[in-house]
């Protein structure tokens, strides 16, 4: 609540309390966190928090001066309050995103795990369906099959921390949001993570502890949906086929000859898939893991996956190539379970994809999930939360935005509203108020002709 | 086949990516150097709509029978209740923010915050959600800090609209902060679609907000002088028109569905010490609501170090909340890492969480004797 130019009621006290600078062990491909000494470490803490208590009181003073001050302060001094301000505000950033955690003495230091022990997720169970079974019926008012559909966790997140750049937050909030609109629109419930439950699978291995953790406590969920946060929904009408799933435990976006003929390091994409709730796929979890933990074991790990996948570059373990190599080598255990999908996108590279937005909406609609309007498009290398991306910074922008708006336009349109055009924020209407709202909802509502598909097929 | 044709063009496409890389005129690779301004920008200029300035404001075409609307919709839609449960109408959480990035480096992170026409909004949205009964606005810069806590949805039976404030702060002293439209509910029906029709008026950008902004600076106790804002348009409106509105709107303080946080951040220690989740009011609040911080714009009314931290303060509040669900918890208050606190088990169904959200009796869902 207020407005940009009004005096301030109140005050909060100026100069504070000292900050406490910040960071969660890093993810992949940033920064890592460096163990140091402890004594160091606090003198470096105290240095810290006496320059932040500097800038904190200059920060003040300058606001001080940029309100309280007088009217007749030129344009120009605004112009380097303003400037100043976020010089101050970008600095003060900036020590939130660098470094370390405060103390905690009791914590020893962060040593690798022994690399002669086999990590493991957790406490190995073997009897998951039964337990399951027996809460199920135990506790009907949680049942794992809503209005004849099968409950589905969409599971998501991001590095606690704030991405290197700020435009990298702006997509996270964007590519969330949309995952909202998607969930609200068809009952998924979603879950967005920002903690490293496991420190040693840290990165993209986050979401393997993240993944059991959740089965072992939502025991009514009956699929759980693992999406990357660069993946956006942009089919709102498409449902996931679940029905087709039911002898399988594991729904990846793939193609068998990519992976069993080239064993190619990109014949699947982990950025959206499904697992069952259920004891095999708690197995798969603790035989997929072991390639994960930091250090020596994920280096090593990414050396035998670069020599046995077709097209892997060299570098430390990923999860997508370590399912890959393990579905290969052990494929009597695991693939009569999984299920390679390519009739949809459960996962769409972007590149081929954004281009076509505009022929899309003059040639298809909504509801195919497939080349023709691509259920998901997922902007792989683009790495926006990052500070470099495998692509041209303004291509991944740019596509994403569009692939934002695209999806947009497809919620906004029960509203009667769209997007100008792909880029811009702005909207327009597109349908004029009525006096009977109703008809328009009957018509155009999506949860509601996702509903009528339901129950026709039940 | 039409299958391998299309593993072939994916593959085509990759390399054909890797050329088009080398030949982008901007193949910045670099985020930290890239002004998003570039991109965010509409093709289609032109046609944009200019309201008539003679003509009055209005939010859309009159409706007088909505109520009866409603009424039969649900009838021939049994599938979408407005009541999901015997004390649990359906709601719908609103909240909203800019379609642009931040002005500030920080703002994007942190919160967004919102655009001020979330009275359009929710005439659309109720208009467009027949199923709905409440419509629960939230500010973007309002945190949930109570997970447990439920509304007492059967205390505003009688009501139409709720917000946090006081009665004699309103209608007695006409403070301009005797209420907050940061956090409020607004029933699907009639009165709340006249409601919103009169609290409209006020709110169009330019001369008319600038003119409201001068009657409710005169009308409405210490507010400063600044543009009409939707709070203080509907405080003059229920000094003025108590008698038509104050009936239907409840104002709430019995717990805080909006909590000030300038009096709420410092005692997060003290609650976890002494209380619990469940209780919503000053011992635990249900909302910490960041007024006046606006990390997303460029000037706050508070230091900036103070807000940022108090609201990572909060939001790790909150989410211990979620984390405990599963286990684990924030080192501390200011720690984005959490620590484990329940060791694993063989057996994690015997398992409650200590405020049993993992499977609350408000998710529980409908027996039906015919499933």
């Amino acid at each position: 609540m207020g407005q940009d130019s009004f005096t301030p009621q109140k005050r909060s006290s100026t100069g504070g309390g000292l900050p406490t600078t910040n960071n969660a062990a890093a993810g992949g491909g940033r920064s890592r966190v460096l163990a140091g000494m402890p004594r160091g470490r606090q003198i470096h803490k105290t240095f810290n928090n006496i320059k932040i208590t500097i800038l904190c009181g200059f920060v003040t003073i300058l606001v001080l001066r940029g309100t309280i001050g007088v009217g007749n302060l030129g344009s120009s001094e605004a112009d380097a309050v303003n400037q100043n301000l976020i010089e101050e505000t970008s600095r003060i950033l900036a020590e939130i995103r660098s470094d370390s955690d405060p103390t905690d003495p009791d914590e020893p230091p962060e040593t690798e795990i022994n690399p002669n022990t086999t990590y493991t997720l957790g406490l190995k169970i073997s009897d998951w369906d039964q337990q399951r079974k027996v809460w199920l019926s135990e506790n009907p008012e949680f049942p794992n099959f809503v209005n004849g559909k099968a409950r589905i966790l969409l599971v998501t997140g991001s590095p606690p921390n704030p991405c290197d750049n700020a435009i990298g937050d702006h997509y996270l909030l964007k590519a969330i949001k949309n995952k909202i609109d998607y969930c609200r629109l068809h009952g998924v419930e979603i879950v967005y993570n920002m903690a490293h439950l496991d420190k040693e699978l840290a990165g993209y291995w986050a979401k393997l502890p993240l993944i059991r953790r959740l089965m072992l406590s939502h025991p009514e969920v009956e699929w759980i949906w693992w999406m990357d946060s660069d993946a956006f929904f942009t089919d709102m009408v498409f449902e996931i086929p679940l029905s087709k799933y039911d002898k399988y435990n594991l729904v990846v976006h793939g193609y068998p000859d990519l992976m069993f003929e080239q064993k190619s390091w990109i014949a699947l994409n982990t950025g959206s898939f499904l697992f069952r709730n259920c004891q095999w796929s708690l197995d798969l979890l603790d035989a997929w893991a072991p390639m994960g933990p930091k250090g020596s074991i994920r280096e090593e790990a990414g050396k035998v996956l670069t020599a046995n996948l077709k097209g892997r570059p060299a570098f430390e373990a990923d999860d997508q190539s370590a399912l890959i190599y393990l579905l290969l080598s052990q494929k009597e255990m695991w693939m009569e379970k999984v299920f390679l999908e390519n009739q949809y996108y459960l996962h769409g590279y972007w590149a081929g994809l954004v281009d076509r937005y505009e022929e899309m909406m003059e040639k298809y609609h909504p509801g195919l999930g497939d080349e023709r309007w691509p259920f998901v498009t997922h902007f792989v290398g683009c790495k926006p939360c990052g500070s470099y991306g495998d692509y041209p910074v303004e291509r991944c922008l740019r596509s994403m935005q569009r692939a934002f708006n695209f999806a947009d336009n497809q919620v906004l349109k029960l509203y009667g509203f769209r997007h100008r055009g792909l880029l811009g924020p702005n909207i327009k209407r597109i349908r004029n108020e009525t006096v009977t709202p109703l008809e328009i909802v009957d018509e155009l509502d999506i949860r509601r002709s996702t509903h009528e598909k339901t129950e026709t097929r039940s | 086949d039409a299958h391998s044709k299309r593993v072939e063009s994916r593959r085509l496409l990759e390399e054909a990516q890797n050329d088009a890389a080398q030949g982008d005129n901007n193949d910045n690779k670099n985020y930290a150097e890239f002004d998003i301004a570039k991109i965010l920008i509409d093709e289609e200029e032109g046609e944009k709509e200019k309201p008539d300035p003679n003509k009055p404001y209005s939010l859309g075409p009159k409706i007088s029978d909505w109520d009866q609307q409603i009424s039969e919709w649900l009838k021939t839609n049994p599938d979408f209740p407005n009541f999901i449960g015997p004390n649990k109408p359906r709601v719908l959480l609103v909240t909203g923010s800019s379609p642009k990035p931040c002005e500030n480096p920080v703002g994007d992170h942190y919160l967004l915050k919102s655009i001020k026409n979330k009275i359009d909004y929710c005439r659309k949205l109720l208009l467009s959600h027949p199923e709905i009964e409440f419509l629960w606005w939230m500010d973007s810069d309002a945190m949930f800090t109570d997970m447990a806590y439920e509304l007492p949805w059967e205390r505003y039976k009688d009501f139409n609209m709720v917000m946090h404030g006081w009665n004699e702060m309103v209608y007695n002293d006409k403070n301009w902060i005797g209420l907050n439209t940061g956090s409020f509910l607004l029933r699907n029906c009639q009165w709340s679609l006249d409601l919103l029709d009169a609290w409209a008026p006020m709110g169009p950008k330019g001369k008319v907000r600038e003119e409201a902004g001068k009657i409710l600076t005169r009308e409405l106790k210490d507010r400063p002088v600044f543009e009409a804002d939707d709070q203080s348009a509907i405080v003059y409106l229920l000094v003025k028109e108590r008698a038509k509105w104050g009936e239907k709107v409840y104002l709430e303080n019995a717990y805080y569905l909006h909590g000030y946080w300038g009096i709420l951040v410092d005692r997060y220690e003290e609650m976890i010490e002494n209380y619990h989740p469940g209780l919503g009011d000053h011992r635990w609040p249900l909302v910490t609501h960041f007024v006046g911080c606006k990390p997303c714009g460029k000037f706050g009314d508070y230091s900036v170090e103070r807000c940022l931290r108090q609201m990572d303060r909060a939001f790790n509040f909150g989410d211990n909340q979620i984390l405990q669900m599963y286990g684990f918890t924030h080192k501390s208050l200011a720690s984005r890492r959490v620590k484990r606190v329940r060791n694993e088990t063989g057996n994690p169904l015997e398992v409650k969480d200590e405020f049993g959200l993992l499977h609350p009796s408000f998710k529980a869902v409908k027996v039906s004797a015919s499933s």
